[in-house]
């Protein structure tokens, strides 16, 4: 389920069902040339993997807006991140994962209080090449799997 | 001129007020609207056949096969990924089941679970289906899966749109 007005009316009547939550972490940081293109990017490859995640398991996991941040301040987004997850806890949700390509959070990984998914990041590239999308896939599958494991 | 400012004027405030007006009405109105034309609004596929595999690959072990097609969702036009699983049954027909779960459309497998070597199985909440896609009782989803429409020409299989099915 994504944050939609369709979703959400399939969601309210059946939330108990819905118990995953998966949000996505994406830094950016527009001051610097050299790092827009990447981060750019590595949105563009997040969002792609968690769409593909929520399309093989929307009745189970609900995909939250993506949590956007000025890279590299990760140790002051550890409360507004945990917030969000609070918030969300007000729902039913039983698992809450963080999916990332930032390595920053890995050194904050215990105050978090959702599971961070941290996956290394893809350089820049072709996101369109087959290689690129194999490497995805095969990746998402990954990951969907290591969520399976939770439940 | 004076008089010409002020009936342009009260034409101006006219023409907001209908429009204001208008757009009340427009907002009361737009729930009805949407029902009419809903099914413009939802996700067209065209009732277009594709070519997705061919013939002599299928055999009696569902496969899964995949696909890309356009597709026009309101606002959006997209490329959308769709996926069937494909087999011959005993009567040497083609099947062709949509992987969509009736329950919440988690993505089923065939054969994913070891205790049901034989059914559809769904990761989400454990849904199953035997192998001509009907629901096993006792688990989540209420329905079969949906079955696309299917045509062979010259050694190809088309699929259509998917059909559902009324709950066993
Ligand atoms: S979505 Fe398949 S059993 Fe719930």
């Amino acid at each position: 389920m994504r944050w939609k007005e369709n979703d959400i009316k399939q969601y309210l009547p059946e939330k108990e069902y819905i118990d995953t939550l998966l949000i996505p972490l994406i830094p950016f940081d527009p001051a610097s040339d050299q790092m827009m293109g990447k981060q750019a990017f590595q949105k563009e490859i997040n969002q792609i993997f968690t769409s593909l995640i929520e399309k093989e398991y929307r009745g189970r996991i609900f995909l939250a807006p993506e949590y956007y941040y000025i890279s590299g301040a990760a140790e002051t987004e550890v409360s507004r991140v945990n917030s969000w997850i609070n918030q969300f806890k007000k729902q039913p949700f039983m698992h809450v994962f963080l999916f990332t390509f930032d390595a920053k959070w890995k050194k904050h990984e215990d105050e978090l209080t959702g599971k961070l998914l941290w996956v290394p990041a893809i350089q820049s590239g072709n996101i369109q090449s087959t290689e690129t999308q194999s490497f995805v896939k095969e990746q998402a599958g990954q990951i969907s799997e290591l969520i399976q494991a939770y439940w | 001129m004076s008089d010409k400012k002020r009936v342009s004027r009260r034409q101006f405030l006219n023409y907001t007020l209908t429009g204001v007006g208008g757009f009340m009405a427009a907002g009361m109105l737009a729930p009805m609207v949407r029902f009419a034309i809903d099914p413009v609004l939802q996700t067209k596929e065209g009732g277009e056949m594709h070519s997705v595999a061919s013939v002599d690959e299928i055999t009696n072990e569902p496969t899964r096969v995949e696909w890309t097609i356009d597709q026009v969702d309101g606002w959006y036009e997209s490329e959308v990924q769709k996926t069937a699983w494909v087999y011959r049954n005993e009567k040497d027909e083609i099947v062709a089941l949509s992987p969509i779960c009736t329950h919440l459309g988690c993505t089923v497998d065939w054969a994913s679970n070891e205790e049901y070597p034989n059914q559809f199985y769904c990761p989400c909440h454990g849904g199953r289906y035997t192998k001509d896609g009907v629901n096993v009782k006792g688990t989540p989803p209420t329905a079969p899966l949906p079955v696309y429409e299917h045509k062979v020409e010259e050694g190809m299989l088309y699929l259509g749109e998917a059909q559902s099915r009324k709950g066993a």
